[in-house]
């Protein structure tokens, strides 16, 4: 068990995905990724739909598929607040291939700028979402 | 009094009439069961989310922000209000679709020109007969409230402040306060109040400087959207808790009301029947004596 360690909560609208000492967190942002040792800055910064892994205290890394939401590190205590949160293993491929077909289907037939940003946000969920499926699952 | 067959009708009908209610008590308690549960599930992240604003506004006084924009140059009377109503699909509920409409009436009748967005079909019908323009594209049921339709809700109502068509946005919802008691209450979304996340802090405290990245301004506009979002879904699952809860109420009384006028009913038969039959055996015995006493003369 290490001690290089910080104070972590990540959660999400319908559950805490994750509370507890970890070692390393490494978010999604939207210009790449950030990784967040012991001791970080204080900051705040906007996470994006993405991969999340987190290294826990017993060297076990977890993973994650996250929505859009805020990562905010105060005095070495980090809050990971995202709308959605997932392990590999949660997520229904089936699911999110039809919701993949969904929001490419509408995204071509979408009349107004809102409306093509809100497709182009279900894509990049249900993208983000296989992305991890096939990674670690298969 | 009524006669025997009028009561035993009676009490049929009430007797049908309470199964509904005691269905209805027994559905309401099973949502009220899950509802209880997504209640329960959501709330470390609606506090949580509460909390980490309220630092970051404290860490950031001068945020130059359009969410944050009052708008202190248009007229009280010309402000262009929006209110998000959160009522029931359905009646029988107690007081509680009332209550909502008492306060909605209320805020409506202080003044600026308001604009409803009412969740619920029951709102929809009571508002739109008073004449109170409600927003009529705006259909959302109530029902197995989840955080995609709290984002819809709240992708609407944040383009209509940005864009001008709204000055100030509230919700009205009702809150569970325990088993027992229900408050409605009345909270301003837009724009963010910047008082209430001010907790009288004391002066003495440090406040130590937060890095936003990119810049402070991206990280408002995408924690602001986050945060309306996350606190109409919070409304939402407490109205629907609410809701559920005195329908609940509403139906064990009526069952119970049911339960006491069946037993009233059931003594009135009986004495009613009692009536008849002593009637009935006098007559035969009043006969019965009548007949002797012809015999007896003869």
């Amino acid at each position: 068990m290490s001690t290089n360690t910080f104070f972590l909560q990540v959660i999400a609208t319908d559950k805490v995905f994750f509370k507890g000492m970890c070692q390393k967190l490494i978010i999604p942002l939207l210009d790449g990724e950030k990784a967040v040792l012991l001791h970080h800055e204080d900051m705040v910064i906007a996470v994006t739909m993405g991969e999340m892994r987190l290294m826990d205290d017993n060297d076990q890394w977890i993973h994650g598929v996250v929505g859009e939401g805020f990562v905010q590190i105060v005095n070495n205590r980090v809050t990971l607040l995202v709308d959605t949160a997932e392990r590999p293993e949660d997520i229904d491929e089936r699911r999110a291939q039809e919701a993949r077909e969904r929001a490419e289907e509408q995204l071509r037939q979408s009349k107004s700028i809102q409306e093509h940003s809100h497709f182009e946000a279900s894509l990049a969920r249900s993208l983000a979402r296989l992305r991890l499926k096939h990674k670690y699952e298969i | 009094m009524a006669n025997a067959r009028e009561i035993q009708s009676r009490i049929n009908s009430v007797k049908s009439t309470m199964k509904i209610t005691n269905a209805m008590y027994t559905i309401s308690s099973s949502k009220l069961r899950k509802a209880r549960k997504s209640l329960t599930d959501t709330e470390p992240y609606f506090y949580a989310l509460q909390r980490v604003i309220s630092r970051i506004l404290r860490h950031t006084p001068d945020i130059d922000d359009p969410y944050f924009d009052t708008r202190p140059d248009i007229k009280p009377e010309n402000r262009k209000i929006g209110y998000l109503v959160v009522t029931a699909d359905k009646g029988l509920a107690g007081a509680y679709n009332h209550n909502v409409f008492k306060l909605a009436q209320e805020q409506i009748d202080k003044g600026g020109s308001p604009m409803l967005f009412v969740v619920g079909e029951l709102g929809q019908q009571y508002f739109t007969k008073k004449g109170i323009p409600v927003e009529q594209d705006f259909r959302y049921t109530v029902q197995d409230p989840n955080m995609n339709r709290a984002r819809i809700i709240e992708e609407q109502i944040v383009d209509y402040f940005l864009s001008g068509k709204l000055d100030e946005v509230y919700i009205i919802y009702t809150r569970m306060v325990n088993a027992m008691k229900m408050e409605t209450e009345f909270e301003q979304l837009l724009p963010l109040p910047k008082s209430s996340f001010n907790l009288n802090l004391p002066i003495d405290v440090h406040l130590e400087e937060i890095t936003m990245k990119p810049s402070p301004a991206a990280v408002i506009d995408a924690i602001v959207p986050n945060y309306i979002a996350g606190f109409i879904y919070g409304g939402l699952v407490e109205s629907y808790s609410s809701e559920q809860n005195s329908r609940m109420m509403a139906m064990q009384a009526a069952t119970k009301s049911a339960q006491d006028m069946l037993d009233e009913l059931a003594i009135t038969y009986n004495r009613v029947r009692q009536a008849a039959i002593t009637q009935e055996i006098t007559e035969v015995i009043s006969g019965a004596k009548a007949q002797k006493n012809k015999k007896k003369k003869v």
